[in-house]
């Protein structure tokens, strides 16, 4: 992926490797994946990082001597360029002398990493006398120094009262561990023993991608090695090329927001403009806010981790991830962005805060894409657990040790609902392949946690025909200890990020709360003083009296909620996905002592439909007949008629002529405070403006934007060039 | 006479093993039939014919019946287990649902995971509608913070009667410290639904972590009823038919069981199969003197490898299923998608093999079943290694034309090859994968593949196992007799086993000997769990000798990873701490090399374990077989596509001992062929066993 601001043209496919046996190439393609495997089953076996083993929040990949990706474990996807950028850095920089068995340590954002716990470890691979290759690991260290507990500083004006940079330090010097900077690195933070224990288990995952090479090579030879992994890139490279040529060209946008950076809770906009012609995609952020005075910031290495991470999880499903993907993208952004910040602008939260809102806006931009395909539209989705609220403690743990946890829970909300399906309850992100959380039992165990519950929060889910997945939420004490110090802070508590795309409803926004002396003996009582924080209360006090409640963000909604099978919608009671009251306000079902009224919901649905839009327009000259062609989501047609190309509703209603921007004959209305019944809390800046067919009623679509302004249009694409797909279909 | 008997129920063929005291082996298939039983009563009449003797008669002379199926297995893949319920402490009743995340991924393969439309394959295990949440709460140390409401629990037991329910899986929160609660809703589930089928976490899953206790709870209450049932009929069929000795369950440990054992946990016999299949390995590796061993298993879609060092298979504690984690102690198969049905193809230029699988049905293209895509069997097919004429014993002619042109249609011109050197280049890349598998077995755990013995097993494993052998270094391959019936010998081949654990936790300062208090709970719960492997292996009769390994699992402060390390006396004292330390450090270290131990993390004890094994009277070793018979010879390709080599086939069902034949040959057994490469030697031992040197006589 091109990294110029100015956004100069992709290098294009590598020098075209020479033709190699499709056998030889395909057995050495295995093993170059097996690795990036193995390399994680190392490190996830020696961590000592809740985050790495019962979690998912690390990365092991190989690289080429020029920092491209070659292949990669199934963790992580926004880290996925991080490592080259440092290998790329190291090439750059004279002093920085590569020997066999040397290790480079480094968490430096400036240079390469998406914030500074995010501490990796990279070392040369040296076939035939120079490197062939390098082999990368990272993994999330719970706190790396800083002015607060875990690295996360919401008061931090600058990088410095950050955690340690290390910009990139030789670690071992052939083969020879520096006992004194490793010394160094783990003096600077409040847990050095689970740093230490890490960074062993850094060198033993290098270790291990070093001796299987080794034995690729003396198999295979150097040359054949590098003519491999050459070709796995330009391969995946051809195989995105092959999809973005099937999908329509044109731009489509993707908005999203975060709220609050530490100091005020102000609103920070990342907005995206993503252009697709032929076989590439220009992803553009210009349009996004100014860095922010905390620690809310991305630098341009979180940028194109967060980009990365989108297209690869949501265009190259099928493809073999590695750089041959990203070349065919390129990213525009100018500096001193929200997402391309500036020395020395604290970036010490940037992996759940800007760069989380990158993905949201990136992956809603490319499912619009998606969705006008009518070759993928099936599997075209709305936006996943839209944020990783935090919350983490440290003290003195129950065994009088000192601790610190980061709560790996959040992890735990709701995935987005697709085209043709519901979103998962508690599924979590798509941009971390294989996410997990830990038993509760487990965290009881080793931490001074008590749960309360951890269970699926009803109506969280954004509504819709298919409905987002719902969220999971905790409440929590302390267990054996009395007092410890708690981070409590999110974005999403007044942003609805989980969108919902063809007039799907976002799912809940974040709710956190601590009971105050709401524990007695142990148990909790119906005293206590509840208090309900904005999005980021920042440190403070918890004890084994308090509860910490939290709900997280359900996922997104596809399709207007009148559509929803009705008898899925009394399924979802029974199961208790969904009460009675929201199926009949927002879904309008009636289920009265669990038996669905069939006749009573047909006459509320269609009643709900009326009152949206007042009385249906019956003005012949909106209407047209013709069989749709193509469409730009399941509820938007394009068809033709002597005059030309419109966009028509399902209704056959006329929304645009001639181009595709159909909220122009759509009927509009803005909210600036929803009901209670969608769980949704707006930011003071923030509405959303529900767009609905004039002819009946039905909903289009769903658009968060900031007061006073509308949304800009999603999808402008040529009706043509939608039409000749249609037909090609 | 007596007849030794192994039975394992597959999904296509049940296979029968006898032994008899006259020393005659023999192995029959019989179909599956729905119910199970019939396919194994057929087996037996088939081996009772063979024997010209009445199916009564025949019965009534089996000296020792062992049994493994996969009854359970479908039964929960294809939702026709019992209607079951899940009690869970109050806020937790979602842990099925929640799945730790892992739920939704589960069941995909590599080529899958990136991939998130495909995620939640499966529902949990019971649905939210039948979980209920019950008000009560222990916590860590084993208080009990909120007493169990029982009038709240009688009152859901009541609903939940009234909904048909025939099994409760109850899991609450640290029952493994505190069963009181888990014991007391026992027997108001007992008293509030009649003749209900009542499984506790406690009991079936004793471990730390509720999402795995809770869905092996749930798995085995769904189970129960059904298994039962069936177990007790097979029993009685047999008993009425004069049978005398009790049927003996494969179980995922290894050992067998008394089916009255296992009616109360078939969990524990989930994944039988493969767990014969290792204990069938093993059982011939006792027998010829090998300690270290790696059986791999090549069937239709999938390979499987299981590792037998220094004389024990290589366990695992869990293990998923229909998208549920599964916390039985079991031996650890590994697989892939990677079996004589794995499709290849040719896209943007490149050739790839599986995992995707062309199954039974259609097949592979030269079985004529509609089947249009080329398959690893239909390249060994085209290369010679299959006879068309001669497939499964002659039972099923292969369509050599179709194999020729679905490989040279769909991957010999598009990659510009001739057909010979694609159907080559299918077995290399799917033999360089199983080869991956094999490494990841051995090496990952810091074991060297050629300290290893190869044992090649299933339909197409020995004419894989050459490639396979040289691949990691090894000289040679071991065909076993019963090498296509191999979980069936190992369900008669095996001892008793039990197995069990129990939650122990203590935390341990570096440098620091954990108090002595500490010391006498974990030696408490040592002795417990061994008391409860006698008390369940004493229920069989006939184990003449009871052995018991006792073990603790460690892990350095903060891992999340832990090592089993035995643990010698009956009591964990302060020296057994120190000891148990030390080895878990020496273990450490051949995993994860030399330096990788970091003791100033401190150690972290998590459980005990007991394993007992009760010796069972070995059977009749056979010693009589046939010489093979020369039937002919063809072309055969041996890594070189463009030249393939005159290769002598051979035929036999059992060859005698001595027999030696040199290579290039083929020695086709019904159900199998072993390939002999160029220069290697094939020689029978006395049990029937084909020992194959790559290096021919030396």
């Amino acid at each position: 992926m091109s990294m110029s601001p100015s956004g100069a043209a992709s290098p294009g496919a590598a020098a075209g490797a020479a033709a190699m046996n499709a056998v030889t190439f395909e057995v050495i393609r295995n093993r170059l994946v097996a690795i990036a495997e193995e390399m994680r089953i190392a490190l996830q076996s020696v961590s000592g990082s809740p985050t790495v083993t019962e979690a998912s929040d690390f990365f092991t990949g190989l690289f080429r001597p020029d920092g491209s990706v070659v292949s990669m474990g199934f963790q992580v996807s926004f880290q996925a360029p991080v490592s080259g950028t440092v290998i790329r850095h190291i090439n750059a920089s004279p002093h920085l002398k590569v020997r066999e068995g040397d290790m480079f340590i480094g968490n430096d954002p400036f240079i390469g990493a998406l914030h500074q716990n995010d501490v990796q470890m990279i070392g040369p691979i040296h076939a035939g006398g120079r490197v062939i290759a390098w082999a990368g690991v990272q993994a999330h260290q719970t706190d790396v120094g800083g002015m607060d507990f875990a690295s996360w500083c919401p008061k931090a004006k600058n990088v410095f009262q950050e955690g340690i940079r290390i910009p990139c330090v030789k670690l071992l010097d052939r083969g020879e561990l520096r006992e004194d900077v490793l010394e160094m690195i783990t003096t600077a933070s409040r847990l050095p023993d689970a740093l230490g224990l890490d960074i062993r288990a850094f060198i033993a995952t290098i270790n291990v991608a070093r001796e299987r090479i080794a034995d690729l090579e003396s198999r295979y030879g150097a040359d054949l090695l590098e003519q491999a992994m050459l070709r796995m890139m330009d391969s995946s490279e051809a195989r995105m090329r092959a999809r973005l040529r099937e999908l329509p060209d044109g731009v489509y946008r993707g908005t999203d927001y975060l709220e609050h950076d530490g100091h005020t809770n102000t609103l920070y906009r990342i907005a995206v403009e993503i252009t697709k012609r032929g076989d590439s995609l220009t992803l553009d952020y210009s349009g996004s806010s100014p860095q922010a005075p905390g620690f809310i910031n991305a630098t341009r290495a979180g940028l194109m981790g967060g980009a990365c991470g989108s297209i690869l999880s949501t265009l190259a499903w099928d493809i073999q991830w590695n750089e041959g993907i990203l070349r065919t993208a390129t990213v525009v952004a100018p500096d001193g962005l929200i997402c391309t910040a500036q020395f020395p602008a604290p970036v010490g939260s940037a992996t759940v805060e800007t760069i989380w809102v990158v993905s949201n806006a990136t992956m809603l931009a490319l499912n619009r894409m998606l969705a006008a395909s009518p070759r993928y539209r099936e599997r075209a989705q709305t936006i996943s657990d839209g944020c990783m609220a935090t919350f983490n403690l440290g003290g003195i743990n129950q065994f009088g040790e000192p601790f610190g946890l980061h709560l790996m829970d959040p992890l735990a909300a709701g995935s987005g609902a697709w085209a043709t399906r519901d979103g998962v309850d508690a599924g979590g992100p798509i941009t971390s392949p294989v996410p997990t959380v830990a038993d509760v039992e487990r965290n009881e165990q080793v931490s001074p946690l008590f749960y309360l519950h951890r269970r699926l929060a009803a109506d969280t889910g954004g509504a819709g025909r298919f409905r987002g997945g719902l969220t999971a939420e905790v409440a929590l004490t302390l267990g054996g200890i009395e007092r410890a110090e708690a981070l409590v802070m999110t974005h999403g508590a007044e942003v609805p990020n989980t969108m919902g795309l063809a007039g799907g409803w976002p799912g809940s926004t974040v709710v956190q709360r601590m009971g105050h002396d709401a524990i007695r003996e142990g148990r909790p009582h119906a005293g206590g003083r509840w208090e309900v924080f904005g999005p980021k209360p920042g440190l403070m006090e918890m004890t084994n009296r308090d509860i910490f409640s939290v709900t997280w963000q359900g996922g997104g909604g596809w399709g207007d909620p009148l559509d929803r099978d009705a008898q899925v919608v009394a399924r979802d009671i029974e199961r208790g996905a969904i009460t009675t009251h929201v199926a009949s306000v927002i879904y309008g079902v009636l289920v009265r002592d669990g038996v669905l009224s069939v006749d009573e919901t047909t006459r509320l649905r269609a009643a709900l439909r009326r009152q949206r839009v007042g009385d249906f327009t019956t003005d012949p000259a909106r209407f047209l007949t013709a069989r749709p062609i193509a469409a730009l989501t399941d509820s938007l047609f394009v068809a033709r008629d002597q005059r030309g190309l419109h966009v028509v509703s399902r209704a056959g209603c006329i929304l645009a002529s001639g181009h595709s921007r159909w909220r122009e004959g759509a009927v509009g209305r803005t909210w600036e405070k929803l009901p209670p019944e969608y769980c949704i809390r707006l930011h003071e800046r923030l509405a959303i403006t529900t767009w609905y067919c004039p002819a009946s009623g039905a909903l289009l679509a769903v658009d968060v934007h900031e007061r006073g302004q509308r949304a800009a249009d999603d999808v402008i694409v040529e009706l043509a060039d939608l039409e000749r797909m249609g037909n090609a279909a | 006479m007596g007849f030794f008997i192994g039975t394992d129920v597959g999904g296509t063929f049940t296979d029968l093993w006898v032994a008899s005291d006259d020393g005659q082996t023999r192995v029959f298939k019989s179909p599956t039939t729905a119910d199970v039983l019939g396919g194994v009563i057929d087996a037996i009449h088939l081996a009772a014919e063979a024997w010209g003797l009445e199916f009564n008669a025949f019965c009534a002379q089996i000296e020792r019946f062992g049994h493994g199926t996969t009854v359970g297995l479908n039964a929960l893949l294809t939702g026709t287990a019992a209607k079951t319920a899940v009690l869970a402490t109050r806020g937790f009743g979602d842990t099925l649902e929640i799945g730790r995340l892992r739920r939704q991924t589960s069941g995909m393969n590599e080529t899958e995971f990136t991939d998130a439309y495909l995620r939640n394959r499966f529902a949990p295990l019971v649905d939210r509608s039948l979980v209920v949440e019950i008000d009560e709460r222990i916590n860590v140390n084993g208080t009990v913070v909120q007493a169990l409401d029982e009038a709240q629990a009688r009152s859901e037991l009541r609903r939940l009667g009234g909904l048909g329910v025939e099994a409760v899986a109850v899991c609450t929160l640290w029952s493994t410290v505190n069963p009181v609660h888990e014991q007391r809703l026992r027997l108001l589930a007992q008293e509030e639904i009649a003749g209900v089928f009542v499984s506790l976490s406690h009991e079936i899953s004793p471990a730390v972590g509720e999402y795995a206790r809770m869905s092996t709870t749930a798995a085995n209450a769904a189970l129960g009823p059904l298994a039962g049932r069936y177990l007790a009929k097979l029993e009685s069929t047999l008993r009425e038919a004069g049978m005398r000795v009790p049927v003996l369950m494969m179980t995922c440990s290894g050992g067998v069981l008394p089916t009255e054992v296992l009616n109360e946990r078939p969990a524990y016999a989930l994944f039988s199969g493969p767990a014969g299949g290792v204990m069938g390995t093993l059982a011939i590796g006792e027998r010829i003197g090998l300690r270290n061993l790696l059986t791999t298993d090549i069937g239709g879609t999938s390979f499987d490898v299981g590792v037998v060092a220094d004389g024990r298979p290589i366990m695992r504690s869990e293990i998923a299923l229909a998208g549920a984690d599964i916390r039985v102690h079991s031996i650890d198969v590994d697989s892939i998608g990677a079996g004589g049905g794995s499709i290849a193809s040719v896209s943007f230029g490149e050739l790839r093999v599986g995992p995707a699988s062309a199954g039974a049905n259609p097949g592979p293209a030269c079985y004529g079943r509609g089947g249009l895509r080329p398959t690893a069997t239909d390249a060994d097919l085209v290369l010679g290694v299959l006879d068309a004429d001669h497939f499964i014993g002659g039972r099923m002619r292969l369509d050599r034309a179709a194999a020729e042109r679905a490989i040279r249609e769909q991957v010999a011109e598009p990659l510009g090859m001739t057909v010979m050197q694609a159907a080559w280049g299918i077995r290399e890349v799917l033999d360089s994968r199983m080869a991956d598998l094999l490494r990841r077995m051995t090496i990952e755990r810091g074991y060297d593949p050629r300290d290893f013995a190869l044992f090649a097993n299933g339909g197409a494993g020995p004419s894989h196992a050459w490639v396979l052998a040289a691949e990691l270094g090894l000289d040679s391959f071991i065909v076993p007799t019963a090498a296509t019936a191999v979980s069936a010998f190992g369900t008669g081949n095996a001892d008793l086993g039990f197995t069990t654990e129990s939650p122990a936790y203590l935390r341990v300062r570096p440098g620091a000997v954990p108090p002595a208090a500490d010391l006498v709970r974990v030696s408490d719960a040592l002795e417990a769990a061994v008391a409860e492997v006698r008390r369940n292996l004493a229920l069989a009769t006939t184990a003449s000798e009871v052995r018991i390994d006792r073990s603790v699992s460690i892990r350095f402060r903060g891992q999340t990873h832990h090592l089993d390390v035995p643990v010698a006396g009956e009591r964990f004292d302060a020296a057994a701490f120190s000891e148990a330390a030390a080895h878990f450090e020496r273990d450490y270290e051949q995993l994860f090399g030399r330096g990788a131990a970091f003791s100033r993390a401190g150690y972290e004890l998590l459980s005990v374990r007991a394993a007992g094994r009760g010796m069972l009277p070995p059977p009749a070793h056979a010693t009589r077989g046939d010489p093979p018979q020369p039937a002919g010879s063809r072309k055969v390709v041996f890594r070189d596509a463009d030249h393939p080599v005159d290769t002598a086939i051979w035929r036999t069902v059992y060859p005698a001992a001595g027999t030696v034949i040199d290579g290039p040959a083929i020695i086709e057994f019904p159900g199998q062929s072993v390939v002999v490469p160029p220069l290697a030697r094939a020689t029978a031992d006395e049990h029937g066993n084909l020992h194959v040197n790559l290096r021919g006589a030396a």
